[in-house]
């Protein structure tokens, strides 16, 4: 048996390298693919241009909020496979869950909470994160064609409803997001997850530079900044919360009215 | 049988699925092999168990509710790339508000793509970097006492308060009852996640939508 830290290994960065090269060679594959296709519609380069830069813009502030989540699992399991697991199918919720509940059958009633030193409890996470997250590729295969064709259909028979519909599965994801900021609790143990001072002031003000960063660019005629309004209202957003923490009292910076 | 644009995406997207189903079960079968290290099944079944009825519900939902919002592209790289309710599907709908294409129309399913496909790039890239290049320096924007660490925490309330100004200022009757809804919710069930709420407020928003589209309100 080889040993060193597995968790860290040349091996295992071997592995989460693997990882980054499937999921960029994926996404090149279908970027060029649509890329072609766009061109093939009479879809401007310009839009098609300013769909990666704002979605790129978009990305960037939530992808280092998911940095920070793969290192707050690398106190337990390096950080190695946290980054493979958030880089692929990943989502912190169902890692988080996944690997306590390996270690709680286990017997490690500690959970993530200490620190993972035995290479088949390691293996056991990695089995049970794995086959717990697989299942959409297996059923996409199956069931999204008949999904699809069923949607489209309906669409062209009735643009104005398909269209109705459509924004109202957007309104309803939208929803959800923000009643958990206005109400919704976090972690007992962790501060500045759950509703409070900070959620709702970031949520008004983000709303608030997003109204009228629209109408300016209306207003004035602005097409170039158009596509960056929505990545430039979420950071000018993020960066009020960061003010308010510093300027108003700890108290009320910190309050979270559901804990 | 026409071949059109959306049959080929199923088909490289269902070619690429199964290449992602076997990249990443070669993961835990390559670490086993290299360190000849494999986990009692026992203990792997028993902590399946416990969250396998779980994590395949949500599967099964998000595939249904999200397939008509993400088109065929950009199921297929959300659901390898993951971060979807959080990242890659509002990515996607300001993508389509940008360009002024709607859902489930070939333009649709172009912007979703490129949009989905370079906030996977981008994720992918800047977690590699965070990891790789940046984990010294990291915990200081993120750590919990780092001045930068309350912008990291309302990513969300700032992401989809700019997403939402948008679309409930143009669809201010529709957005009503799934926000009431939400809210009410979590009144009775604060911590409900959001993986749980958004079916729910999905659902409400769906059938007030149709029944206001049928009187004629919206």
């Amino acid at each position: 048996m080889r040993t060193g830290d597995f968790k860290t290994g040349t091996f295992m960065y071997l592995l989460g390298t693997f990882v980054v090269v499937f999921v960029i060679a994926q996404s090149l594959f279908f970027i060029i693919k649509a890329w072609k296709q766009g061109k093939r519609l009479g879809i401007p380069t310009a839009d098609m241009r300013n769909t990666v830069t704002s979605s790129i813009l978009f990305t960037v502030a939530p992808a280092i909020a998911i940095v920070a989540t793969v290192l707050t699992l690398a106190k337990s399991l390096g950080i190695v496979l946290p980054w493979i697991r958030l880089s692929v199918i990943g989502n912190i919720s169902y890692e988080v869950t996944a690997a306590e509940s390996a270690l709680n059958a286990l017997g490690v009633s500690a959970g993530l909470s200490q620190v993972v030193t035995d290479k088949s409890q390691f293996a056991a996470i990695m089995w049970v994160t794995s086959i717990g997250s697989c299942f959409p590729l297996i059923l996409m295969p199956l069931i999204l064609k008949k999904i699809q064709r069923k949607i489209g259909t309906v669409a062209k028979s009735n643009a104005k409803w398909a269209d109705i519909m459509a924004a109202a599965a957007f309104i309803g994801l939208i929803s959800a997001f923000i009643a958990r900021a206005i109400i919704g609790a976090g972690k007992t143990d962790t501060v500045g997850d759950g509703a409070g001072v900070l959620s709702v002031a970031t949520l008004i003000f983000s709303i608030v530079t997003m109204l009228i960063l629209e109408k300016l660019t209306k207003k004035f005629n602005l097409k170039a900044l158009e596509p960056f309004t929505m990545p430039l209202s979420m950071i000018l957003a993020m960066c009020v919360a960061m003010v308010l923490a510093q300027i108003l009292p700890a108290d009320i910076a910190i309050l979270e009215w559901r804990g | 049988m026409e071949n059109t644009y959306f049959d080929r995406a199923h088909l490289w997207g269902k070619i690429w699925s199964l290449a992602a189903l076997g990249m990443l079960f070669c993961i835990p079968v390559s670490f086993g092999l290299y360190y000849n290290v494999w986990p009692a099944a026992a203990g792997v079944m028993k902590g399946l168990l416990a969250v396998l009825p779980m994590f395949w519900t949500i599967a099964i939902v998000e595939v249904i509710s999200y397939a008509p919002m993400l088109g065929v592209g950009g199921m297929y790289i959300s659901f390898v790339s993951g971060n979807i309710s959080n990242l890659k599907l509002p990515c996607a709908i300001a993508a389509m508000e940008n360009a002024k294409v709607r859902a489930n129309t070939e333009e649709g399913e172009v912007i979703t793509t490129i949009a989905t496909a370079s906030s996977a790039i981008a994720t992918t890239v800047i977690i590699a970097a965070g990891v790789l290049v940046f984990s010294p320096i990291m915990p200081y924007l993120t750590n919990d006492d780092s001045v930068f660490a309350p912008a990291f925490q309302q990513v969300l309330p700032a992401l989809f308060g700019a997403l939402g100004a948008s679309y409930f200022a143009k669809h201010f009757k529709l957005t009503l009852l799934p926000l009431l809804t939400g809210v009410i919710v979590l009144i009775f069930a604060p911590t409900m996640g959001a993986g749980t709420l958004i079916p729910i407020t999905v659902i409400v928003s769906l059938i007030s939508a149709q029944i206001m589209f049928k009187k004629n309100l919206v």
